[in-house]
């Protein structure tokens, strides 16, 4: 019997009969593969060679409760007292950003905060959004096809325990052509203490569609929050997204994490490009105590482009860790890839990214490049490129940096005027500025650069243009 | 305004600098030229206050005060400009970003008021246009993609806003085709004054036809060989820098 596991396990037999879609046989076979997996697998060791620079001991040894909590957490969201988690919410907000939105707090769909441009799950501008639970209940037909066919078949402990669940997340369905004209934005609150949730989110844009999604994690302090001095709740969220990017779609995708430093989470997100198709991925993470992304993108069809930026700033002795896997299995196909990190005092980073060219993926054009700013010497950054490369005819690049500020830039700046702390803080801002710049949403750009200037200058600059 | 004594520098153990005497008045304009590694430019960034050069010997007295005890910074706000010769690209903060913190530093330390967006803006679109830069270049990243000529521009766009009292223009003329270096002259000139004063280090005497100086030095080996006005860059121009090597090998 394994002691990590096995709470988990005994957790899951409770609330199996309680899930979405029980009817629904394709959808139970892979929860009955998803739980075998888990079983078998259990969770990741740093033995795991994917898992190298990461230990989940700090997850797997706390007791989280599961579905219990967020059951809790929704008689909660309903009760009179909500009154502080509207107020956080609404202090959360994307200034101006006017989108689909739907809002789950502790793995629970909240109506009360979700809004759509017409009915959930009633297509408008060609785009359908629902909660994965009433989709299970109602049209599980809709995502059969796609479910749970973009993730990897070997996933780890995780992943399998979500495929377990399956319980409840965002389904975004796009017609052929749809092109909405707001972003769909998809809400994970954690706020019970010591709540888990497995959020479950399937993204499907048919072919010409153009989208942009958002997904964010964010924390509010559970029932203590009333008391103002409480420290932030500790939670877990283990969460995974399939993106099924159809013949020459355009997706622009965002993964931002601004969850307390109390926060765990795992987060899957893969994708599969058809033919001609464009997928852009930025993941900003701020928040979380110990954050591990996975992101998988399968370049599946013939000249498919793929973008996958991504930025953090850590401090504390936050640890967060990007693995990426880029899979050129068409030829023609081109990716890039840069990851940008600053890191103070204790905090850690891991980049691992993975690039495969299968055999046959002739004209593979990829790049991938990793900076990182260290401005703490007891701050640690573990950079890893993987080129796995079987055809002979492709163009493959890696790099990565691991720096202190640039000097010359210093004496540059000082030399008209500024001083060296503020000199300082504008190179800071400067290196996450070229990442900030490619997000495509303004709102939330300037939600995520007034963020960024209030960490990394204490408020010193956030005033100027 | 600015005084040279016996300059000695070195970087990284090895004598750069060997001596060097300099005064300079304000109202006037200096040339310093000399063949390459004669120490033009170490001249240059050590009285912007550059690190990693180690003064072994001599002073440098501006306006009064020992230059080489102040941070880059306060040199900086105390009106030493430098233009740099290779000016440093900083992607991420647009020029205007740094223009504006740069000239309100500088302000605060002499104690005026800050200038608004507003405020500024209109100065800084009034110097745009003196050195014929179009607008767009105040947002983009600072000298980010920019060619060598556009980054000569946005250096003395810099000198212009900042209105510097002692302004050190390192090679400025470098990689400059004869419009950009006509227009890079129009803005220095612009800056003269009898209350300025300018030290422009050159290894061509072109820029001197457009930026006439008061008096010419040459540089060699880390020392001023010879000084005179305009016509000794004429001299230079005729004759090349061989005769100042031999006639420093004959008179070791």
């Amino acid at each position: 019997m394994n002691p990590t596991t096995e709470p988990y396990l005994t957790q899951y037999q409770a609330r199996a009969d309680t899930l979405p879609g029980r009817r629904v046989n394709w959808l139970q076979a892979q929860r009955r593969a998803g739980l075998a997996r888990f079983t078998q697998v259990g969770f990741p060791t740093q033995r795991d060679e994917d898992w190298r620079y990461t230990t989940v001991k700090p997850i797997t040894v706390k007791k989280f409760h599961g579905l219990n909590a967020a059951a809790e957490s929704a008689e909660f969201a309903e009760s009179a007292e909500h009154a502080d988690l509207q107020a956080a919410l609404d202090a959360m907000q994307i200034k101006g950003l006017q989108s689909h939105r739907l809002v789950f707090v502790d793995g629970v769909f909240a109506a009360q905060w979700s809004h759509s441009q017409s009915a959930l799950g009633v297509p408008s501008e060609g785009v359908t959004v629902a909660p994965l639970a009433q989709v299970l209940e109602q049209n599980p037909h809709w995502i059969e096809q796609a479910f749970g066919s973009v993730k990897p078949d070997k996933a780890h402990g995780f992943t399998a325990l979500n495929n377990a669940y399956s319980q409840d997340g965002v389904v975004v369905l796009l017609a052929e052509n749809a092109r909405p004209t707001t972003p769909v934005e998809m809400l994970f609150v954690s706020c019970a203490p010591n709540g888990c949730a497995q959020p479950r989110n399937i993204i499907i844009a048919g072919a010409a569609s153009k989208v942009q999604l958002i997904e964010r994690y964010v924390s509010v302090n559970g029932k203590p929050a009333r008391d103002k001095n409480s420290a932030a709740a500790c939670t877990f969220t283990n969460s995974s997204t399939e993106i099924v990017v159809g013949e020459t779609a355009e997706v622009d995708y965002y993964l931002v994490q601004t969850q307390s430093q109390a926060a765990y989470h795992v987060c899957g997100v893969w994708a599969r490009q058809a033919r001609g198709s464009r997928f852009s991925c930025r993941t900003i993470t701020l928040g979380g105590a110990l954050v591990r992304n996975d992101l998988g993108v399968e370049l599946a069809g013939e000249q498919a482009h793929c973008d996958m930026f991504g930025l953090y700033h850590l401090s504390g002795a936050q640890h967060v860790d990007n693995h990426t896997t880029m899979l050129h299995c068409a030829e023609n196909c081109s990716s890039r890839e840069w990851y940008k990190g600053v890191l103070e005092q204790r905090s850690r980073a891991v980049f691992h990214g993975r690039i495969k060219v299968a055999p046959g993926a002739q004209k593979t054009n990829a790049a991938q490049t990793n900076n990182n700013l260290l401005l703490s010497a007891h701050a640690e950054i573990d950079s890893k490129p993987q080129l796995e490369i079987y055809a002979d005819d492709v163009q493959c690049s890696h790099g990565a940096t691991v720096g202190q500020l640039d000097a010359d830039a210093l004496f540059y700046l000082r030399a008209r005027g500024l001083d060296e702390a503020a000199a300082g803080e504008m190179l800071r801002v400067a290196f996450v500025n070229d990442v900030l710049n490619q997000i495509a949403i303004d709102e939330l750009k300037q939600t995520l650069e007034t963020m960024l200037a209030a960490r990394l200058t204490g408020n010193r600059l956030s005033s100027h243009p | 305004m600015l005084t040279i004594k016996n300059l000695h520098v070195s970087v990284d153990g090895k004598p750069i600098l060997n001596g060097i005497d300099l005064n300079i008045n304000a109202g006037e304009v200096h040339a310093i030229m000399g063949p390459n590694g004669s120490g033009k430019s170490t001249l240059a960034n050590v009285l912007a206050g550059r690190e990693h050069y180690q003064v072994t010997a001599g002073s440098v007295a501006y306006k009064g005060l020992d230059l080489l005890d102040m941070e880059p910074e306060i040199r900086a706000r105390e009106g030493v400009f430098l233009a740099f010769q290779y000016p440093v690209e900083i992607p991420g903060v647009t020029n205007l970003y740094l223009l504006k913190a740069s000239v309100n530093a500088i302000r605060k330390h002499n104690h005026v008021d800050e200038l608004n967006a507003v405020e500024f803006l209109k100065l800084i679109k009034e110097k745009v246009a003196l050195v014929e830069m179009h607008e767009d270049f105040l947002y983009r990243p600072i000298n980010e993609g920019f060619s060598g000529g556009e980054k000569k521009r946005n250096e003395i766009l810099q000198m212009l806003l900042l209105q510097p009292t002692l302004s050190i223009l390192d090679e400025t003329d470098s990689g400059l085709d004869i419009d950009a270096l006509k227009i890079v002259a129009k803005g220095v000139n612009t800056v003269r004054g009898d209350a300025r004063a300018m030290l422009v280090v050159t290894h061509y005497q072109r820029l001197l036809d457009y930026i006439v100086p008061d008096v010419v030095h040459v540089l060699h080996n880390g020392a001023i060989v010879r000084s005179g006005d305009k016509s000794l860059a004429l001299e230079l121009e005729r004759e090349g820098y061989g005769w100042i090597e031999a006639r420093a090998a004959a008179q070791p």
